[in-house]
């Protein structure tokens, strides 16, 4: 039996959740302390992950599995794979960020706060380890719940309606994906949910079983990654959503969406990969360019970082459509690179609506002056997010359309569009927020705290050190993406 | 004429006897207790339940008949009796503190709970359709009785009297339906129906189509399906909350109960013929419970219709039959006993003397009124709407997966976009409990919650988690009690 | 020997009446002696059919639905009486305290 470490990874946080339950009310402080210690615990363990994750193999490792309900014919089954490693680093990490960040944030009901936000890590762990269908869909679930709390009790603006959208949007895709489930679980012999099995038998299946289930898993995935006509809750759920919150949501659980479509979809069916690689292909366009029009239009700072996922998740959309390898590593890579930067921008976003109170973009102007370091950052990062070379965000654009590009040969061309867009609004940002005459309204405002300071920096260190060496993350992703690619155009 | 002397096992109608007796016990020794001891009779009545629960563990993996073949103890049977002795014993903890707060302690109250217990056991065991008949009517007038138990309140004569009308309906249907099968038959043994149905083409014979269907309607009154549902808000708004809690787990799972054994296993070989219809009404049941709930200001009612919408759900493991589907829809029985008698038990917690505080905007703010209460709240009504890691998600899991199974998908499909439908007003509490501020109100105390009711709610919560987490001894439980009918 | 048909006719009617009873009338006694009316249907139709096909099951359990028709009487008069007591009423159109 070896080391069960991402049981532990999953269930630390849990543990912290219970622990900081039983603190007395009213003792903020260590609440805090006991939330940062136990997101810290699975941030090391998941470089214990990294550095014992053999790159060479497609093999799933770290595996745990148990029979857990075996008259259903159920195991608790966990295990990584290239896949799930990179994306359970970011969880650890940006848990633990968000953790320091939600310090000086969140003022009222800490207990319950941050009980909550290790809930949550707890769901995206599971998520992101889970190879049985139904300890997968429990995970996918469980995240749920905090995230409703966390945006309804502690977020601005209409936030019971966000949290309500959010959650029922998610859980109608999600309860597609249940109906999907079930019905492998009782098409393949002998009845299993062990993904990896499933992943074995189900291109045996018929063709129409494949489309049909293929579409009821695409419904769950779209709504979280989220592809076009999916996508309303998310503008509203980001923008009421506290800052930490905001950052896991575009951080990590838009990423569930991209991951179950690698994880599931593609290597299980992948009669409906090929079906369908037309119309996902068109979906992601449409993110692509649409999100980014609608970037423009926005005067609110946090709406615009918020639909900018919305087109950033478009890429990774468009490489998983192509099939081929260079496209999903760019997907891949995008998910991480999204998730760094994207996190970023909301945590700095957060830090200036802290001391500003308005995310309006026009009632800023000239914050260089006042705000240099603060300043700095925030333009570095809408460089990454812009794809500026040298930045993750340029390679996993670059591969993206370089992949797919062979499989789509008038889309690619026009989400480059796209690029340009983007590049568009967020200069025009930065322009009208750094640059320019100074308004000197804002005179009281005060400087980017090293606290917030410490929350970004490893983001920053990330984006450019994948975007300058990014063969460890394409060395450890390779086998895996490679044997995705081999099972889904079987 | 010879004249047999029926063989008659009284072991195997243990249980029973013992709650008859003490039921009868009850009301006999009420009279002479003084007004400050009649928690006596509280106390002997669950101590029957805990007898007659362990005299039913006895009788686990037996198989037998008796009383001519009318009383057969099975595990099916004897699983049911599980959910109703359980089921009851937790009613009756709630109940003392509820009563003793209204000042309605009777001892008539749990000698009613107990002969209403018995006739559910009768129903599970009846092996004719004249005991399912007694059983039904064992069991529905004691409850006639309980929910008009606050004679003083309106309300409750109200639920009373909608009660007895609808219910005494529904009899009359469930009686023309036995008649017909009986002329048809010969005989109202559920073993000779079979056997009849079997060798003759019963396919083209209309009276036991007829027969059946009023059964049907009879037996929907009972489990409060659609279109037999209207009599259900009434009651439970009206009737004191214990019992309301009380009839949606109980009578629900035993008319389930004789729901199943005759449709499932009498009338087995004609199954592909009457499950459209059941197909039909487990839509219509699961919808028009969802989503007339959304429109509920009160929180007893909007139980109700949440109770009729997950009789709905039982209804798709019953379209979907075989050993899967039965076993799926016990298991969704006993899941959403105590998931439900724990979501009424905060109702009760919340009431005060002559006010009951359902409305829902009295459980605003409750998450800083209480924190635990709602948090246990928030875990009942989670399961409820089936989310996970609870019983209700467990249970739901596996009712919808005995219907894809069995190729049901369209109804799946209903199923579940109705879950989604139920989380939207089961949310809508958990939102005025953490979300938003207490009303004012002239009672800010603190909410003080009796002895017998914290043992309930630990009770449910374990029993909720348990079966969400660690499904497994459950599990094989239900499935063990269907293997040996099938 | 006169063909059980005209009784189970019989029975119908009767059971018909009652369900249109139950249906129609507004005061609670009379409905309430409709669903006594159904359940002599039925009686009338469980002896004829026992006749017709020669076992006393169908004579026996015309025994209990009478007892518990008689139990289902005690109780209901019993609610009716005490819901008399509070409302002075006996139209159940009256009975609206909460939605019908």
């Amino acid at each position: 039996m070896n080391f069960p470490i991402l049981s532990l990874m999953t269930f630390i946080p849990l543990l912290g959740m219970v622990v900081i339950l039983f603190t007395k009310e009213g003792q903020d402080k260590l609440v805090r302390y006991l939330a940062a210690f136990f997101t810290f615990i699975p941030l090391v363990l998941s470089f214990i992950l990294l550095s014992r994750y053999q790159g060479s193999t497609s093999q799933i490792q770290f595996v745990e599995k148990f029979d857990w309900i075996p008259s259903l014919g159920i195991t608790y089954f966990m295990g990584a794979d290239g896949l799930s490693v990179p994306m359970l680093f970011l969880t650890a990490l940006l848990g633990f960020l968000s953790v320091i960040y939600s310090f000086g944030d969140i003022k009222e009901k800490v207990k319950q706060y941050f009980a909550f936000l290790l809930l949550l890590e707890v769901g995206m762990m599971g998520v992101f380890s889970a190879l049985d269908f139904f300890l997968f869909y429990i995970f996918w679930e469980i995240v749920l719940v905090p995230m409703y709390f966390l945006i309804g009790i502690w977020g601005h603006g209409r936030k019971e309606y966000s949290a309500i959208k959010f959650f029922l949007y998610t859980l109608f895709g999600s309860l597609f994906m249940l109906i999907g489930i079930l019905a492998l679980y009782f098409n393949v012999e002998p009845h299993t949910l062990n993904i990896m099995v499933l992943i074995e038998k189900t291109p045996l299946l018929t063709r129409s079983f494949q489309l049909l289930t293929f579409a009821a898993f695409f419904v769950a995935f779209a709504v979280k990654v989220p592809i076009f006509p999916f996508h309303t809750w998310l503008p509203d759920a980001h923008v009421d959503a506290p800052t930490a919150v905001s950052v896991i949501l575009a951080g990590i659980l838009l990423k569930m969406g991209t991951y179950g479509f690698l994880r599931i979809s593609y290597p299980m069916f992948p009669q409906g990969a090929m079906y369908f690689a037309i119309p996902i292909a068109i979906l992601a366009l449409i993110n692509i360019v649409y999100g980014a029009l609608v970037c423009m239009a926005q005067k609110d700072l946090k709406k615009m970082i918020a639909y900018s996922s919305v087109s950033h998740m478009g890429y990774c959309m468009l490489g998983i459509a192509a099939v081929t390898v260079t496209g999903i590593s760019g997907c891949v890579f995008q998910m991480v690179s999204h998730g760094l930067i994207t996190g970023a921008l909301f945590l700095l976003v957060g830090v200036l609506y802290e001391r500003a109170h308005t995310r309006e973009i026009g009632a800023f102007g000239g914050l260089w002056i006042k705000l240099p370091v603060y300043s700095g950052l925030m333009i570095l990062f809408c460089l990454g997010s812009l794809g500026l070379p040298g930045m993750s965000g340029f390679i996993s654009e670059f591969m993206v359309f370089i992949g797919s590009y062979p499989a789509f040969k008038v889309i690619v061309p026009l989400a480059v569009i796209g690029v340009v867009i983007t590049a568009a609004y967020f200069l025009r940002m930065i322009q009208a927020m750094f640059l320019g005459t100074f308004n000197t309204k804002w005179e009281g405002l005060s400087e980017i705290s090293a606290r917030e300071i410490f929350t970004v920096v490893p983001l920053a260190i990330l984006m450019i050190g994948i975007g300058v060496f990014p063969s460890p993350l394409a060395n450890m992703i390779k086998a895996t993406v490679e044997n995705i690619v081999h099972l889904a155009v079987r | 004429m010879d004249w047999i002397i029926p063989a008659v096992n009284l072991k195997l109608i243990l249980p029973e006897i013992v709650v008859c007796l003490f039921a009868i016990l009850i009301l006999v020794t009420d009279p002479f207790l003084s007004k400050e001891r009649k928690i006596w009779s509280a106390h002997l009545s669950w101590i029957a339940v805990v007898i007659a629960f362990i005299a039913n563990i006895r009788l686990w993996n037996l198989q037998e008949a008796t009383f001519t073949n009318m009383f057969l103890v099975d595990n099916y049977a004897t699983f049911f009796k599980f959910i109703f002795l359980a089921g009851s014993f937790l009613i009756i903890l709630i109940s003392m503190s509820y009563l003793k707060r209204e000042e309605i302690l009777h001892g008539e109250y749990f000698s009613l709970i107990l002969f209403s217990t018995l006739g559910m056991m009768l129903l599970a065991s009846g092996f004719d359709l004249v005991v399912i008949f007694l059983g039904l009517e064992i069991m529905s007038v004691s409850l006639y009785v309980l929910a008009g138990f606050k004679r003083s309140d309106l309300a409750s004569n109200e639920a009373s009297l909608k009660y007895f009308l609808m219910g005494a309906f529904a009899t009359g249907f469930l009686l023309y339906g036995i008649v017909m099968i009986y002329g048809s038959v010969g005989s109202t043994n559920l073993g000779q129906i079979i056997n009849h149905i079997t060798s003759n083409d019963a396919g083209s014979n209309l009276l036991i189509w007829a027969g059946a269907g009023l059964l049907l309607v009879g037996f929907g009154f009972k489990i409060a399906s659609v279109p037999f549902h209207m009599w259900v808000p009434d009651v439970y708004q009206g009737a004191p909350t214990p019992i309301t809690a009380f009839i949606s787990a109980g009578p629900k799972a035993a008319g389930f109960a004789a729901l199943l054994r005759v449709f499932l296993f009498s009338f087995t070989t004609i199954k592909m013929d009457w499950t459209m219809i059941v197909w039909i009404m487990a839509a219509l049941t699961m919808s028009v419970g969802n989503i007339v709930a959304l429109a509920q200001s009160d929180i007893k009612r909007m139980l109700a219709y949440s109770s009729i919408a997950h009789a709905g759900y039982v209804l798709v493991a019953l379209v979907a039959g075989g050993e899967t589907g039965v076993s799926s829809a016990l298991f969704y029985l006993l899941a959403y006993t105590f998931m439900n008698i724990g979501a009424f038990t905060v109702v009760i917690a919340l009431g005060r003397k002559g006010q009951d505080n359902t409305k829902l905007e009295d459980y605003s703010g409750l998450g800083s009124r209480s924190p635990i209460l709602a948090i246990l709240m928030t875990i009942f009504l989670f399961s409820l709407a089936g989310f996970p890691p609870t019983a209700g998600f467990m249970a739901k899991f596996y009712v919808f997966g005995s219907a894809v199974k069995s190729g049901f998908t369209g109804l799946v499909i209903i199923g579940v976009l109705n879950s989604l439908i139920s989380v939207y007003y089961y949310l809508r509490i958990v939102v005025l409990m953490f979300m938003q501020a207490p009303v004012t109100r002239t009672d800010n105390e603190r909410i003080k919650v009796a002895f017998c009711a914290i043992l309930v709610l630990i009770i449910s919560t374990w029993a909720v988690l348990q079966m969400g987490i660690f499904p497994q001894s459950l599990l094989s439980l239900a499935q063990a009690s269907v293997s040996s009918i099938f | 020997m006169i063909s059980s048909s005209p009784y189970l006719i019989l029975s119908a009617v009767i059971f018909i009446i009652g369900v249109l009873g139950v249906m129609v009338r507004r005061n609670i006694l009379v409905m309430f002696m409709s669903i006594e009316l159904m359940l002599n249907g039925v009686n009338l139709a469980f002896v004829a059919l026992s006749r017709q096909l020669g076992n006393l099951d169908g004579q026996v359990v015309v025994f209990l639905v009478m007892a518990v028709a008689a139990a289902e009487a005690a109780v209901g008069l019993a609610i009716i009486i005490c819901i008399y007591r509070n409302k002075k009423s006996m139209n159940v159109d009256d009975f609206n305290l909460m939605k019908w």
